[in-house]
């Protein structure tokens, strides 16, 4: 690090009680500098805890896996679309299950050892022995010795059967360096401890400190094989992910110009600094559904017109007011964003009436019983939602118990379908846009998994499921997802709620701000962002 | 005067007990921070015991909401302002003094019931009992309240109940090492000894000879652990392991609160002032029954 | 004097296993699956059960009680599921930014709290005593927690004086480890600008960590500097000529120290367990806030460690000072 200097606008107060010193803060260039080029600084709520790229995911995990690691593919723009990467081009046979990829040839790990079909076959292996993160996405229809390093720069995958959805998981699976990987082995863990903290990559942009839950700094590779579409004298020096929080914090560190770009904003701050002097807000549709899950197994919950009452009393509107009105509601068990989707008619609105008629058709005509209400502890709009049903579901003389409990605990309730609760709020981010993600949250299968807490069996959903999943016709495939969305919502597993979108707010310097639905909530591509001061 | 003394047999026989009655009662008064604790605790009782029926908006405190309403600064309508879910903060913060009321109690009281006999066995017999005892009351002592309540909490899965639950596991053993020390000292007293060679059971000798001798401390530092238990709790809350809601409670409500800072201030600062002045109060009343009852200890 | 060491260091080991008996307890009351945690949302069940014999999730109770007990003996806390690696070497990665800011709340607690107990028993029963006595019931009485908000937002938002969060600025680097507590590391690195940034970022957290123990000793030196102040060979002294301030700061302190000492002991686990409030509030990345996120999260094996570490240091500081007290109080070393 010798060399580099590093300045920093003077908001360092350490003589205590310098009243003087407050004077020049806020008037002078708020961004980092190193030398003459910009460090942007982004910060967000969440830790980069585990940064293998095959053993975990989140969003602020794979915004920085995507920086120092690159894919075969890339998901670019809205609405997304898949972009060659690593790969230039791909082929696949009549029925999908053979899938061809050729390399980009001047692709260079961060070492300038050369990105080869060797260590994309390796990556693919690794990502399916060690069963974790990223794994069960491609594990039921690609074994690892069905992976060919034809030569060094074609690599083929045999799959069990036809996957139409393959290729959109490719852009999840990042390639990693075998050499340093094999170089960093303890106990045969396949480099999973070092990895953890360590990156062997060819991405953008590389690390030069890794705070897991603090702090991760990286500088961009100056010669990066893929370029930079800002220009190469306009690139960034770094980027700094802080980790902060406190949603207050944030806002005012983005306020003071400490950070350029901050999510995970509450509602009314984002009004707040929308149209505050030097901000620039970013607000897009998102693909997040929240929906309340309810057992239908047991208790009240497993009567199809009791849920069909609370479906029919929830406040719907109420939902769009929390985020003040930055979220759509759902029309459809599907995110409009996946191909397949259509507008289900008759999905509920507020209808006390027909909520009444439902419950007297019921085994319980007057209501008069009380429901458990889980969310995940610490999480603040799943909470006040629960207000709203609260105070939605009185008219119906049905009691809510609004009950926070930690992640494990909820996820260890609801495996079962006797222990799981009557309801339970649930995010689900589809991590592509190809149906059959969502569409398996009402398989059979889906027991156990967090979002199949509703136990729902029936039979017909898990027939056209596993039908659609292996169709590769795609007008076949849309109309099966079609009958499967009319009988989901007829079936009222859950109360479809809302979508929220995606915000962020940043200076107004900052350019190249490109959305993509398919990035996990708070992920933001920062490949192509730059600091203009002109 | 004269009538008072002759009539009354009672205040003959009791005349010493009435006269150190009144010096506590007169050291008492004459005190002016222990008075304003004593009148911090009363108004937080009345707000408490009445708190529903004054307050504007009783039905705020029950999961009502009114989204139209969010967020408004004090207004002549609304004296805290309104909350995220555009309720009335200040029938809030007002009704929130029963939940405090009922922790402090519920925790001090689990807190004597299990620590005050434990302690006493342990001074008063001695010999393995106190060491069991005693050994095990320090594991607890090992370990700052609010780190293993937090555990419990976190454990149990959040809301006042298992709040109460985890910080009574967590306050007992402090009265165990208040009374054990109290019995330690009294059980070769004279009047403790000649009682046992009269032939009294072990009981009645705890009952009567070394409880009574005990139980200023006890009051003293039951008065102090009220408040310091209802800032525990507020802690527990504040952490985001506190009320269920939509029961107010001062701790959560700062939990919520803190993401609006410092655009929506008055959603923190009212109920930290809260908790503040309800602490405080206990805490300088603790201070003066002290200096009456248990002068002696009032170094520490 | 050996021998008693030796006693006292055995209770410690004993009462450290009934600590992690009753952390162990708590840690299984309630139905989990950790390992659901670290297999992310979208795992399959096989997925959650490779990571459930990665730890050993899969183990009867009380083979997994008798394994975390073999591994305490060799200074192995298991491993958090949050943060996948060893409690241990996340401790060791946080615990010296708490120590840090305990230690400095301590100094501050004591260079206030001392100075001002004895102003408050010279000027007894007059204005600045009552102020200094209602100041150390408030501290006490003061949610760390809300209080830290209010500060943080007063000097860090609107005056701007002060970092909000925080150890060190974006972009300084740390000086290199040695200690781990950046004022230590800085100072040896001879870095005096990295110091400053230190200092500033942990003034807040260490000020609102140390008012319950600035409270405690201020009363104490206030009493004992009372006493002094009434004893006859004080009086003895002044009539022979001896100036009130010598008086004062030769005989108060020196009685005053005991008690000071005791407090500090006392007060040390204490203050240890309070940064699980403080930190949270000022995003210092220590153990309190390490405990609370994997609360939270329902990740055990870190709280419980933190439990241990606290509970250790509580009961060796405990040591120390009844040690010292030995050494500083010739009475004392009789009955011991």
């Amino acid at each position: 690090m010798a060399g580099t200097h590093i300045g920093r606008r003077g908001a360092m107060a350490a003589g205590l009680g310098a009243a003087g010193l407050a004077a020049g803060i806020g008037s002078s260039a708020a961004f980092e500098l190193d030398g003459s080029r910009k460090i942007l600084v982004y910060a967000g709520g969440q830790p980069v805890p585990v940064l293998d790229p095959h053993v975990r995911y989140d969003w602020s995990t794979r915004m920085i896996q995507q920086s120092v690691y690159d894919a075969l593919a890339k998901y670019v723009n809205d609405p997304p679309q898949i972009v060659p990467w690593l790969a230039e081009r791909w082929e696949t046979n009549p029925d999908q299950t053979v899938w061809t990829f050729h390399l980009a040839r001047n692709a260079r790990f961060h070492n300038g050892d050369p990105v080869d079909a060797e260590a994309v076959r390796y990556s693919f292996e690794r990502g399916l022995r060690l069963n974790k993160g990223v794994a069960w996405m491609l594990k039921d229809v690609l074994a690892p010795e069905a992976i060919a390093a034809l030569d060094a720069h074609t690599v083929r995958f045999t799959l069990t059967r036809a996957m139409p959805s393959f290729l959109t998981y490719i852009p999840m699976w990042y390639i990693v360096n075998p050499k340093q990987v094999q170089a960093n082995i303890a106990n045969n863990d396949y480099g999973e401890g070092w990895m953890a903290t360590n990156a062997a990559g060819s991405g953008p942009f590389r690390l030069r400190r890794f705070e897991p839950q603090s702090l991760i700094h990286m500088d961009a590779v100056a010669d990066y094989w893929k370029g930079w579409p800002q220009g190469e004298h306009r690139r960034l020096s770094g980027v700094i992910y802080r980790v902060v929080r406190e949603p207050a914090t944030r806002r005012a560190l983005v306020q003071r110009g400490e950070a350029d770009l901050i999510t995970e904003v509450p509602a009314d701050d984002f009004d707040l600094l929308r149209d505050a002097r030097g901000m620039k807000p970013e607000d897009h549709r998102g693909m997040t559904t929240f929906a309340i899950t309810m057992n239908t197994t047991k208790g009240p919950t497993a009567d199809i017109n009791v849920r069909k009452a609370i479906a029919h009393a929830m406040d719907y509107d109420a939902l769009m007011q929390i985020h003040n009105g930055a979220a759509s509601l759902m029309t459809s068990p599907f995110p409009e964003q996946v191909p397949g989707h259509i507008a289900v008619p008759g999905i509920p609105r507020r209808n006390l009436d027909r909520a009444r008629q439902f419950l007297a058709q019921s085994q319980y005509p007057n209501g008069g019983f009380e429901l458990e209400y889980v969310h995940v502890q610490g999480l603040e709009d799943p909470r006040r939602i629960g207000l709203a049903l609260l105070n939605a579901l009185q008219p119906l003389n049905i009691r809510v118990n609004i009950v926070a409990q930690p992640w494990p605990t909820m996820v260890a309730r609801g495996a079962r379908a006797e222990t799981a609760p009557d309801m339970v709020s649930v995010y689900v981010t589809p991590v592509t846009t190809d149906p059959d993600v969502i569409a398996g949250k009402y398989h059979t299968r889906a027991h156990g998994q967090f979002w199949g807490m509703h136990h729902l069996s029936d039979a017909q959903v898990t027939q056209w499921v596993e039908a659609a999943r292996v169709e590769t016709d795609a007008p076949k495939r849309n109309a099966l997802y079609a009958d499967i969305q009319r009988r989901v919502v007829d079936l009222q597993p859950e109360i479809f709620g809302m979508l929220a979108n995606r915000r962020w707010i940043m200076r107004d310097y900052v350019r190249g701000f490109a959305y993509c639905p398919l990035r996990l909530t708070g992920e933001v591509d920062l490949h192509p962002l730059w600091i203009d001061t002109a | 005067m004269s009538i008072g003394v002759a009539s009354s047999p009672f205040a003959q026989r009791h005349a010493a007990k009435l006269r150190q009655a009144r010096f506590f009662v007169w050291s008492f008064t004459r005190s002016p921070s222990t008075m304003l604790g004593l009148g911090i605790v009363l108004v937080f009782l009345a707000l408490a015991a009445f708190g529903p029926a004054i307050v504007p908006y009783p039905g705020d405190a029950g999961g009502a909401m009114n989204l139209g309403n969010r967020l408004k600064p004090p207004s002549a309508a609304h004296w805290f302002g309104t909350d995220e879910m555009g309720n009335d903060l200040f029938s809030r913060v007002v009704i929130a003094s029963r939940t405090s009321l009922w922790v402090g109690l519920t925790i001090v009281g689990i807190a004597t019931l299990v620590g005050v006999p434990l302690g006493l066995a342990a001074g008063y017999f001695g010999g393995w009992v106190r060491a069991t005892i005693m050994r095990v009351t320090d594991i607890f002592l090992s370990v700052p309240g609010i780190v293993l309540a937090l555990a419990i909490v976190a454990a149990l899965g959040s809301g006042i109940l298992n709040g109460i639950i985890a910080l009574s596991i967590v306050w007992w053993p402090g009265y165990v090492r208040l009374v054990d020390a109290k019995a330690l000292a009294l059980r070769n007293e004279p009047f403790v000894e000649a009682a046992r060679c009269v032939g009294a059971s072990h009981a009645r000798v705890l009952a009567l000879h070394i409880l009574p001798n005990c139980t200023s401390p006890i009051i003293v530092k039951a008065s102090m652990d009220m408040g310091l238990a209802i800032l525990a709790a507020a802690s527990l809350g504040f952490i985001g392991l506190g009320a269920k809601p939509p029961a107010p409670e001062w701790g959560a409500m700062i939990s919520v609160a803190r993401t609006y800072m410092p655009n929506w201030w008055w959603y923190s600062v009212f109920p930290g002032f809260a908790i503040y002045l309800t602490v405080l109060g206990f805490n300088l009343l603790g201070d003066g029954l002290r200096d009456v009852l248990d002068p002696k200890s009032s170094r520490s | 004097m050996w021998a008693y060491i030796a006693r006292r260091v055995a209770l410690t080991g004993l009462m450290l296993f009934g600590l992690v008996c009753v952390t162990f307890t708590v840690s299984n009351v309630a139905p989990s699956d950790p390992a659901a945690l670290a297999a992310g949302p979208d795992a399959t069940r096989d997925m959650v059960e490779t990571i459930r014999r990665e730890y050993g999730l899969d183990r009867p109770l009380h083979e997994q009680f008798v394994r975390y007990v073999s591994g305490v003996v060799r200074g192995d806390l298991g491993r958090s599921i949050v943060t996948t690696r060893p409690v241990v070497q996340d401790l060791a990665r946080f615990f010296p930014a708490t120590l840090e800011l305990v230690l400095l709340s301590m100094t501050l607690g004591v260079a206030l709290g001392v100075p001002l107990g004895m102003m408050s028993a010279v000027l007894k029963n007059r204005a600045p005593d009552h102020l200094a006595r209602f100041v150390a019931v408030s501290l006490v009485a003061l949610p760390a927690f809300w209080f830290g908000i209010l500060l943080q937002l007063f000097f860090s938002i609107w005056l701007e004086w002060l970092p909000t969060s925080g150890r060190l600025d974006l972009a300084t680097a740390p000086p290199p480890h040695v200690s781990g507590m950046l004022l230590l590391d800085s100072l040896i690195a001879g870095q005096g600008a990295t110091f400053g940034q230190a200092f500033a970022h942990a003034m807040l957290p260490a000020l609102v960590l140390s008012f319950p123990c600035l409270a405690s000793i201020l009363r104490v030196n206030r009493a004992e500097m009372i006493e002094v102040l009434s004893a006859d060979y004080v009086t003895a002294a002044r009539a022979h000529g001896v100036s009130r301030l010598r008086v004062i700061c030769v005989h108060a302190l020196r009685n005053a120290m005991l008690p000071t000492l005791a407090i500090i002991g006392l007060r040390w686990g204490w203050m240890l367990g309070s940064t699980v409030l403080v930190e949270t509030v000022f995003d210092w990345p220590g153990i309190g806030l390490y405990a609370v996120s994997s609360a939270i999260a329902g990740d055990f094996k870190p709280v419980m460690g933190v439990t241990l570490l606290i509970g250790l240091n509580f009961m060796v500081v405990n040591l120390i000072v009844d040690l010292l007290y030995g050494v500083l109080d010739p009475r004392l070393r009789a009955g011991a």
